[in-house]
């Protein structure tokens, strides 16, 4: 009997940066929903909260979930780049300027995809 | 043979150490030591944890732009094997070695230029916020040795005014002089603690 070295996986939720592309990419969204039939979840699959990767029973319980504090807490967390395994070479000095460049691209894309929501909004 | 980064503290990863966890989407995450692991089991962003090299320069503790960290990149060309080009890099590296080192300390002093004089402000500003839990004669000790070391100053201008006049009055303005500092010494040993 000694102590489990490797990670239990059985109940491992979905990780910030897998969210964080969930979000931004529809079909890897599709195929995560996919992975396990609707007719096995809560509430057969209909109430899902992408950002915290969560089923619910019913439509009640779900928009409670999002006045919550939890839901806000994380949906603040999913605003800022996930952390990577570049940034933990860059800090180190290794591809800092591949690294730097792609931090540039993607604050400029998320500045860009702002000013066309509120284009929409104005709309 | 390829040395790794840990994803939580970025310590390089020697062959046969550490650990490694493979993600259901086949993604690779290494850890140096069991405390990284655990942390990242813990779901915890290594950007906040004050101990992990990228906290450090996500909150410009260290040096974030400069060239002489461009240098190291993995290169999927490879390269000849050529005796002068290995000597050349080896002296390079040394080099650049020596330049960043240099200005790492550089970096550090200007971040840690006037700590001192922040930190005495605000000592001061303690002090004189919290008047009421000194003793009575302490109170107020900034403003009376100020006044001291006015008075103080005042009278080695009069004494050097007076220096080629009176010998006899010089000797008294000494002795005055000699008792101030004696009383300012009391004071300062009184409220000292507090003061500075």
């Amino acid at each position: 009997m000694g102590a489990i070295r490797r990670s239990k996986t059985k109940r491992r939720e979905r990780d910030v940066d897998q969210v964080h592309s969930d979000l931004r990419n529809p079909r890897q969204l599709e195929q995560h929903k996919a992975l396990i039939p609707d007719e096995d979840r809560p509430g057969l699959g209909k109430f899902y909260c992408v950002e915290c990767a969560k089923y619910f029973e019913s439509a009640f319980s779900q928009e409670h979930h999002l006045t919550g504090k939890r839901h806000k807490r994380r949906v603040r967390f999913l605003k800022e780049a996930p952390y990577s395994q570049a940034e933990a070479d860059a800090a180190v000095g290794v591809g800092v300027q591949s690294f730097t460049a792609k931090v540039l691209k993607a604050k400029k894309e998320e500045e860009l995809g702002q000013k066309e929501m509120e284009i929409d909004i104005e709309l | 043979m390829r040395i790794y980064n840990c994803f939580v503290c970025s310590h390089p990863i020697y062959p046969s150490h550490g650990i490694v966890f493979v993600r259901n989407d086949a993604k690779e995450f290494r850890f140096c030591r069991s405390k990284c692991h655990k942390n990242f089991k813990m779901k915890r962003n290594p950007r906040k944890l004050k101990w992990t090299k990228a906290f450090r320069k996500a909150a410009g503790k260290e040096m974030v732009v400069d060239t002489t960290l461009t240098f190291a990149a993995r290169r999927h060309i490879p390269t000849r094997y050529s005796r002068d080009l290995v000597a050349k890099t080896l002296n390079a590296m040394q080099r650049v070695e020596e330049i960043r080192q240099r200005r790492e300390r550089v970096f550090y002093k200007n971040r840690m230029a006037g700590n001192k004089e922040r930190q005495k402000a605000a000592d001061r500003k303690l002090v004189e916020e919290n008047q009421h839990i000194l003793l009575p004669y302490e109170r107020d000790m900034e403003r009376k040795v100020g006044r001291v070391a006015e008075e103080f100053e005042e009278m080695e201008v009069e004494s050097v005014g007076e220096l080629e006049v009176q010998e006899v009055e010089r000797e008294k303005v000494g002795i005055k002089v000699k008792a101030k500092r004696g009383g300012r010494k009391v004071a300062a040993g009184g409220g000292g603690m507090d003061m500075d």
